[in-house]
């Protein structure tokens, strides 16, 4: 064909390219430009993002802290009892109009027209890139070195609520006595610093639901959950690729 | 073209006899919920040992079929509601042993009492929103 009757064609557009084969495209065009760029500028296809397209767990031995606190969520037996968040607000004092961990509430339509209710918790997501952290300008809020937690400095915060807009979960909320942002930070200071192995969270809930665990001890129950033969195991909002540390699944 | 006018008709017929059936069929479900026969039309709705669990009448006697003395045998459930729930083994493990609910929530009879969790336990929203109680603190809300 020549140039004229290129010319001459109808433009096809975008919109019926699958989004398997654009983003083909995309990270052909990322590749041969980072290798100008020596490759680790554009990092969008790292090998940290490339976990994600073997499912959200990543693989052993390639957890980032030491230890790596995770909660394993088992939807399914959410009943919405909601000890947890009283749990969590005498525990860790939040008041009355604030919250540090929630249940959002879902009907999904079943076989035969018959509804189902889906209840799911929420936290902290503890996540390894997380964009809270990457937009605080006063770095109030910051990844623990040792063990991963999103952590809050009240002193530092300027209440800007920049990470509030930034959270894809939703998971801070500003707390009027702190003059500051508050949220999860898996109970470090009331319990974890004390010798409790559980988050309060995770000890009031009668159902099982909320397992917290370190991903680095291979036997703790949360590790062997989530590595199960067979197991879905999912995170929510997995395309912001914040490689978030708190898992889904129903069993 | 006289024959499909005919045939035209008599499908016509055949729908509005349809209709027909379907329409009463509707009106008599709506109208037939009798309280003396099926119990209580209003949910009954625990809070212990946890928020919420919900139970429908219609679902068990007007639908599946049971008779009153199914359940109220004076074995599993008094007539009195609430008095269930004031029980010390009114939990799930006594379900699993085959009381109360357990008797037909065994996986045979009825869906297994240790699945489909969300099918009687409504949680503190839906016990909130069937008892009209006003959800505590702005978190329930949102923000």
């Amino acid at each position: 064909m020549k140039i004229d009757d290129l010319e001459k064609l109808k433009n096809e557009g975008v919109e019926n390219l699958p989004s398997e084969e654009r983003r083909r495209f995309l990270r052909f065009g990322l590749a041969v430009t980072g290798v100008f760029v020596g490759g680790s500028v554009l990092s969008l296809t790292s090998a940290r993002d490339a976990q994600s397209s073997m499912g959200p767990v990543p693989a052993a031995g390639k957890f980032p802290y030491t230890p790596h606190y995770t909660m394993v969520i088992r939807q399914n037996r959410c009943i919405d009892c909601e000890r947890c968040m009283e749990a969590c607000v005498s525990t860790n004092n939040v008041p009355s109009y604030g919250y540090r961990t929630r249940i959002l509430e879902q009907e999904r339509t079943i076989a035969r027209g018959e509804k189902e209710r889906v209840f799911m918790p929420v936290l902290c997501n503890h996540c390894n890139r997380p964009p809270c952290v990457r937009v605080c300008p006063t770095t109030a809020t910051y990844k623990d070195k040792t063990n991963g937690i999103v952590m809050m400095d009240y002193k530092r915060c300027i209440g800007c609520k920049t990470c509030m807009a930034a959270c894809p979960y939703n998971a801070r909320y500003f707390k009027e006595e702190n003059r500051a942002v508050d949220k999860c930070n898996f109970c470090v200071d009331t319990r974890l610093a004390k010798g409790e192995k559980q988050t309060a969270c995770a000890a009031a809930c009668p159902a099982g639901v909320r397992v917290f665990g370190d991903l680095t001890d291979y036997d703790s129950e949360a590790y062997k959950l989530i590595h199960r033969p067979e197991q879905v195991v999912w995170v929510l909002r997995p395309e912001t690729g914040a490689l978030p540390n708190v898992f889904y699944m129903n069993d | 073209m006289k024959r499909n006018s005919k045939s035209v008709a008599n499908i016509l017929t055949l729908l509005a006899a349809a209709g027909l059936l379907v329409f009463s069929s509707l009106s008599i479900a709506e109208e037939a919920y009798d309280e003396d026969t099926y119990g209580p039309k209003a949910p009954i709705v625990w809070a212990k040992p946890v928020k919420g669990v919900v139970f429908y009448h219609k679902t068990h006697t007007m639908d599946a079929g049971l008779d009153c003395d199914s359940c109220h045998n004076g074995e599993m459930f008094e007539m009195a509601a609430g008095t269930a729930e004031e029980n010390e083994d009114f939990t799930m493990d006594s379900l699993y042993k085959g009381k109360y609910c357990g008797a037909c929530h065994d996986g045979s009879m009825a869906f297994a009492s240790n699945t489909r969790c969300t099918t009687c336990h409504v949680g503190v929203k839906g016990y909130n929103r069937l008892t009209g109680a006003a959800p505590q603190g702005e978190a329930a809300g949102g923000h």
